[in-house]
Order: C-alpha cells, then sequence, then structure tokens
C-alpha cells in the first residue's frame, strides 16, 4: 500500500511537468500579447512619430537628443555672454541661470547623470544609440512640465530680443539660440498614457461600426448558408455508396488549400474581363454587368460570402455527418413502425440529437468568420470604398500601414470582446459537452 | 443505411463538379497561351502550352515559397505536437488537479482573434531581431498550433484503455516509462493525424507571414502568391499556374490521408 501512495506521488508530479511547458508557451504566445494589446490601447502609440513611439505613462526625457542639444546650448550661451552686453546680457545670464538650475536637478540623479555620461561617449564617437533603455529616461511629471515650459519662456525672451535689437549679428546668434531651446523642450516628452480616450472615439467612428456591421453580416449570411447547405449534404451523403473515397477527397481539398489561394482563384473567377463566373451570371441574367460582382459594394459583399460558403460548407457537411452517424439506426426503425413520416423523423429524432454537434460547429465556424482577415484582404482588400472591410482588416491597416498602434490596438481589443461574447453565449449553450471525451 | 439511387449519383456528380469547378478552370486557364486566357472563355484550348509554369516559376520565387513554408510548417508541427503530447497525456490519463481549468484556458487561446496579438508579436519578433526568418514565424504560430493539437491529441488518448496503464502499474513501470513506451506507441496514429492538421494549418496562415516575414525571399506559399498580382496588371496566366503548383501538395496530402483527417476534424465534434 505504502509503494503505491508514493506512485499516485510520482503521476502527479510527472503531470504538472508535463503541463508546465505548454502552459508556459501558452501564456507566452497568447494571453501576453493580449494583455499588452490591451495596454497599448491606452497609450496615444505611434511607429512614426517620434514622440510617441514610446509607452510613457510619466513624462519621459529623450536622452540621446537632449544631451545632444544640451552640449550646443552651453556652447552658444556662452559665445552670446561674450558678444552681447547690457539688457541682453542679463538676459543671457538670467536663462544661463534657469537651464543650469534645471540640467543640475536632473543630473542630481546619480543614475541619469551616468546615462548622459555614456550617450555623451556615444556621440563623441558617432554612434547611434540603439539601447533604449539608455535613450530615454523617464522624470517627474512637474518636473518635466517647468523645465520645458522654461525652456520655452527663454526661447520667447530670445527671439523677442532679436526682433528689437539692431545688431543683426546678434539677432542671428539669439534666434538660432532661440530655435535650440525650442527644439530642447520637444526632447521632454509628455506622457501619451490616455486611457479610455481612443475607445470613445472610435465608439463614435462611423468607419468602425460600418466594418463591424460588414463583418456580423458576413458571418451571419455565410455560417447560416453553410450550416443550411451542409446539413443537406451530410444528410444526402449519410448512406452507403459507391466512391465515398473520392467524394470525402473532394470535400475536404477547398478545406486544406490556404484560404489566400483560395481568394487567389476566385478573383480570376470573378473578373470583370476575364471571369467565368461573372461571365456565365451575365449570360444567364443573374447580374446586368459582369463587373457588378467585384466594383459594387452588394457585389462584392456577395463574392466574399460566395467564396466563403464554397471553402467551408464542405467542412461543415464533414462535421454533420459524423454526428449523424452516432445516431442509432434502431430510433429510425423504431419510430417507422410508429408510423412517424420522414420530416417527423427530422424534428423529433436528427436535431435533438445532432443539437451538440450542430452547436460545436457552429461555434468554430462563426469564430472564424468573425475574424474574418484573409480572404477579404486578397479578394477585395476590403474595397470597394470599405464595403467589405472587416473589423480585422480595419485593424490591421491601422496598425500596420499607419503605424498607429494606440488606435489599432483598440480596434484589435474590440474585436477580441466581441470574440469573447460570442464564445460566452456559445459556451453557455453548449456545456460540459465541450469537453467531452477529454476529461473522465 | 438507405440504398443510394441513381438519382443521388447524379447528385453527387454534380455536386463534385461543382466542388471541383474552380480547381478544373484555373487548371485549365493555366494551360492556355496568355492571349487566350482575356479574349475568350472556351473551355479546352486548342494549343496546349506550359509557359505559364514557366513564368510563375521565373517571375517569382515560388519554390523558395514552398521551401519556406515547407520548413516553417514542419518546424511547427514537430514542436506543438511534441508539447502537446505531454500536456494531452497528462490532462486525460494522470492525477492532477485543474484539467477543467487548464483546457478551459487552451480553448480560450484557440479562440483568441489573431488580430489582438498581432502587434505585441510583431514588437517582441523584431525586439528579437527574428524578423525575416524561419523562427519568427513558428514563435507566432504555436499561439494556432499548440491549442489546436492539445485539444486533437487528448480526445486520442482518452481512447486508449485504461487497463494498459493498471497493468503497466502493477509490473512495476514508472509513469514516465509508462508513458513512453505502451501509452506513445500506441497514440501514434492519433499523434500523426494531429500532425497533419497542424501542418495544414500552419502551411495556410497569412496574417503572421505578411506582417513578420516581409522581405519576398522569406515569404511564404500563402503571402507570395498574393503579391503576384501587382497595381498595374493582375497576370492571370501566372497566378493560376502557380495556384495548380501549390495545390498539388495539398491534393497528395489529401488524397494519402483523407481519412485520419477527418477523423482528427470529427474528433471530440460529436460525443461517442
Amino acid at each position: 500500500m505504502k509503494k503505491l501512495g508514493k506512485f499516485q506521488l510520482n503521476e502527479k508530479q510527472l503531470g504538472y511537468a508535463m503541463i508546465l511547458p505548454s502552459l508556459i508557451l501558452v501564456f507566452v504566445v497568447t494571453l501576453w500579447p493580449v494583455a499588452q494589446s490591451f495596454y497599448n490601447s491606452l497609450f496615444d502609440y505611434r511607429l512614426n512619430d517620434p514622440t510617441r513611439s514610446q509607452k510613457m505613462l510619466n513624462a519621459t526625457i529623450d536622452l540621446e537628443r537632449y544631451a545632444d542639444n544640451y552640449f550646443y546650448i552651453e556652447g552658444q550661451l556662452s559665445n552670446l555672454e561674450s558678444n552681447a552686453d547690457g539688457e541682453v546680457s542679463a538676459a543671457v545670464e538670467q536663462v544661463r541661470e534657469v537651464v543650469d538650475s534645471y540640467h543640475g536637478e536632473l543630473i542630481s540623479n546619480s543614475e541619469i547623470s551616468e546615462k548622459i555620461k555614456q550617450i555623451d561617449e556615444m556621440l563623441m564617437n558617432y554612434q547611434p544609440v540603439t539601447d533604449e533603455n539608455l535613450k530615454y529616461t523617464e522624470v517627474d511629471n512637474d518636473f518635466a512640465k517647468e523645465y520645458r515650459s522654461a525652456l520655452q519662456e527663454s526661447a520667447v525672451e530670445f527671439q523677442t530680443i532679436a526682433d528689437s535689437t539692431e545688431n543683426e549679428q546678434l539677432a542671428q546668434s539669439l534666434s538660432q539660440t532661440s530655435s535650440l531651446l525650442t527644439a530642447t523642450s520637444e526632447n521632454i516628452l509628455e506622457s501619451n498614457f490616455i486611457g479610455f480616450a481612443n475607445y470613445g472615439k472610435y465608439l463614435k467612428d462611423q468607419r468602425m461600426w460600418q466594418s463591424l456591421g460588414n463583418t456580423v453580416y458576413f458571418t451571419v449570411v455565410s455560417v447560416s448558408f453553410e450550416l443550411i447547405l451542409g446539413l443537406a449534404i451530410a444528410l444526402l451523403i449519410n448512406r452507403a455508396f459507391r466512391g465515398r473515397g473520392l467524394v470525402r477527397a473532394s470535400v475536404l481539398i477547398p478545406w486544406a488549400i490556404p484560404t489566400a489561394v483560395a481568394a487567389m482563384m476566385w478573383g480570376f473567377l470573378y473578373d470583370g474581363q476575364s471571369g467565368i463566373i461573372g461571365h456565365y451570371f451575365e449570360q444567364i441574367g443573374i447580374i446586368s454587368d459582369a463587373s457588378w460582382l467585384l466594383s459594387t459594394s452588394s457585389g462584392g459583399l456577395f463574392s466574399v460570402i460566395f467564396a466563403d460558403v464554397w471553402k467551408t460548407t464542405p467542412y461543415m457537411a464533414l462535421l454533420l455527418l459524423a454526428g449523424l452517424q452516432t445516431i442509432p439506426r434502431s430510433l429510425y426503425e423504431a419510430s417507422d413502425v410508429d408510423g412517424a413520416n420522414r420530416f417527423q423523423q427530422f424534428i423529433k429524432i436528427t436535431l435533438p440529437l445532432l443539437k451538440s454537434s450542430i452547436l460545436v460547429a457552429l461555434l468554430f465556424r462563426t469564430l472564424d468568420a468573425f475574424r474574418v482577415f484573409d480572404l477579404i484582404y486578397v479578394l477585395t482588400g476590403g474595397g470597394p470604398a470599405n464595403a467589405t472591410e472587416s473589423i480585422s482588416i480595419y485593424a490591421y491597416k491601422t496598425l500596420f500601414s499607419q503605424q498607429n498602434f494606440g488606435e489599432g490596438s483598440v480596434l484589435s481589443v474590440i474585436v477580441f470582446l466581441c470574440v469573447a461574447l460570442i464564445s460566452f453565449i456559445y459556451v453557455r449553450l453548449i456545456g460540459s459537452d465541450l469537453f467531452a471525451g477529454r476529461m473522465k | 443505411m438507405k440504398r443510394a439511387g441513381i438519382g443521388f449519383y447524379i447528385f453527387l456528380i454534380i455536386f463534385v463538379f461543382l466542388v471541383m469547378f474552380p480547381f478544373i478552370w484555373v487548371f485549365l486557364t493555366s494551360i492556355k497561351p496568355v492571349g487566350e486566357i482575356f479574349t475568350s472563355f472556351k473551355w479546352f484550348t486548342t494549343n496546349p502550352t506550359l509557359s505559364s509554369y514557366e513564368a510563375a516559376l521565373t517571375n517569382r520565387p515560388l519554390m523558395r515559397y514552398m521551401l519556406n513554408s515547407f520548413v516553417v510548417s514542419s518546424i511547427t508541427t514537430l514542436l506543438s505536437v511534441g508539447f502537446a503530447a505531454f500536456a494531452a497525456y497528462a490532462v486525460t490519463r494522470l492525477p492532477i488537479r485543474g484539467k477543467g481549468l487548464f483546457l478551459g484556458i487552451v480553448l480560450a487561446a484557440s479562440m483568441f482573434p489573431q488580430i489582438a496579438i498581432i502587434s505585441p508579436m510583431f514588437n517582441l519578433i523584431t525586439s528579437l531581431g527574428l524578423r525575416n526568418s524561419y523562427f519568427g514565424l513558428v514563435i507566432p504560430y504555436i499561439t494556432i498550433s499548440l491549442p489546436l493539437s492539445i485539444w486533437v491529441l487528448s480526445t486520442f488518448f482518452q481512447k486508449i484503455p485504461f487497463e494498459l496503464e493498471e497493468s503497466a502499474k502493477l509490473d512495476g513501470a514508472s509513469p514516465f516509462q509508462t508513458f513512453r513506451k505502451i501509452i506513445f506507441p500506441l497514440a501514434t496514429p492519433g499523434i500523426f493525424t494531429t500532425g497533419i492538421l497542424v501542418f495544414i494549418a500552419a502551411w495556410n496562415e497569412y496574417l503572421f507571414a505578411l506582417t513578420i516575414n516581409s522581405d519576398d525571399l522569406w515569404r511564404t506559399v500563402p503571402v507570395g502568391i498574393s503579391m503576384y498580382q501587382s497595381e498595374f496588371s493582375i497576370p492571370w496566366g501566372d497566378i493560376s499556374a502557380a495556384t495548380v503548383i501549390v495545390t498539388i501538395p495539398i491534393v497528395i496530402l489529401v488524397l494519402l490521408f483523407q481519412k485520419r483527417i477527418v477523423s482528427g476534424l470529427t474528433s471530440g465534434s460529436v460525443k461517442e
């Protein structure tokens, strides 16, 4: 008995050890990025704007630029001091005092002064500062605000003197220093934490609502067609016949090819000039012009839905067929004896017993359809005039075409919340059946 | 079972034809001379030619795309099925707590939209210096493939009779020996099936491949194919030939393993 107890414990340890790597991976590659997306969405965070390419909870100084500018301020102020006299000299003196006192306060922090020393050395050697921990330093919000406005005020003062003085050379060096001071004030970056402001913006954004509407429309229409057609096909082929293998293979191939490749194929079939589908539809008289398919908004939506139905109905049929095959024949035989007709059998036997298969298939299909990206991106690019743009495509364009990671993250969080809501509803409907066959 | 009549076979032929029609048409187009593609809707050309294939292979590095896709999908499959085999075994057959929680996390992870993962993942891969490399895609692909593998594999592990472990225990095998020598070999078909599904999923991925490997030499098949169209002209001849070339491996895979693929797809979607 004692030995068995030890064995149990070992089994448990082994179990946790075996789960651990997967758990860590799932956290690192899925849960952490989603949390990060949410965090990013709270900032005005743009990769292509140097003053906003960082997420700054507090005021931050771009030390590389600051150190460089400060070096020149020192030189120019000394220069002005030796050339100016009277009132101007006093003004220069005062600015120097102000800058020195703020700079002194900044480098009184030993960590920052160490960083500045290192950066100065790198600047001397014309080395770019790539280490972001070295390049940026957080500072106190009030200090940053005061220092920035002190620099701006000094800049204005110098410019005023420059405008009024008659000494042209002095005026030129004063206005030069003035713009240097302004530039330095811009190296002191404000926090770009904006909280939920972007959410407010996107909740009022018409393009967001349109793309969300497109996504919902696409999801509801294509998944409904896939379910009805898939169920019909599954019911029809749920019998013994020759050539099952051939049917199964032909059904699997559309599912197995990359969506982007399928989208390219359909792009060719729909093409306004050389597309066969457009040509036939026009000849039959379904559409007035072959170019309707890709160049009008209703045609575009029809095209992406049709292509999606083609690609995923077979998958749906396979899942439902597997469900159908678990329904015992005896139930139908018994109801035959009772005199039930085919329709009654379908309503009373097939549908109730198929319910969990249908719901599981619907769950996965709905989520896939809601996340639709590559089919639409390759087939229409979201056009014409954003008529087929799904919310994922809108998010992608904001993230990577505009390089706006803050606003793009807002859109991706919206997608995430919608997906979470859909899953929640389905999981409530399906209940514990979802875990059937995986846990005892 | 109902018997199949002649009407049924006619329906079947029409069904298979409709499903296969895009492939048939694209294949017929790929062997047409380029001029004919834009001028006629005739099904069969009288002058079949392979010039579109030549163009598809020389205008863009299609073989390189295939190699990239193959390497990335293979590494992804090996890694995720490897990790998932351990996790699925532990969840289905070892007495640990929190199984429901673990499976719940895995299921939730498989539902996460890729668009909500892409920007932090892009930053991560960039800071690791892995853009335009194989591992730059393998890491994000784990996002998709690991939950899928764990989910499918756990049904396969669950189906193996529990008596086998009991007797292994009695014979004095350690838990890990039981896994390695008894359960793992029995689960090989299931592991293989899971591998095929993961491979196909990785082969087909588009969003991560589009953003992370933007250099033409590192593109995968789906992204590479979508780059054949330029802003000014769409070379339908090249595209249809390229489509045929990249579809052939998939067709072979499906023909060889169709039964396994179906069993993997439907595992767990039905109660048994």
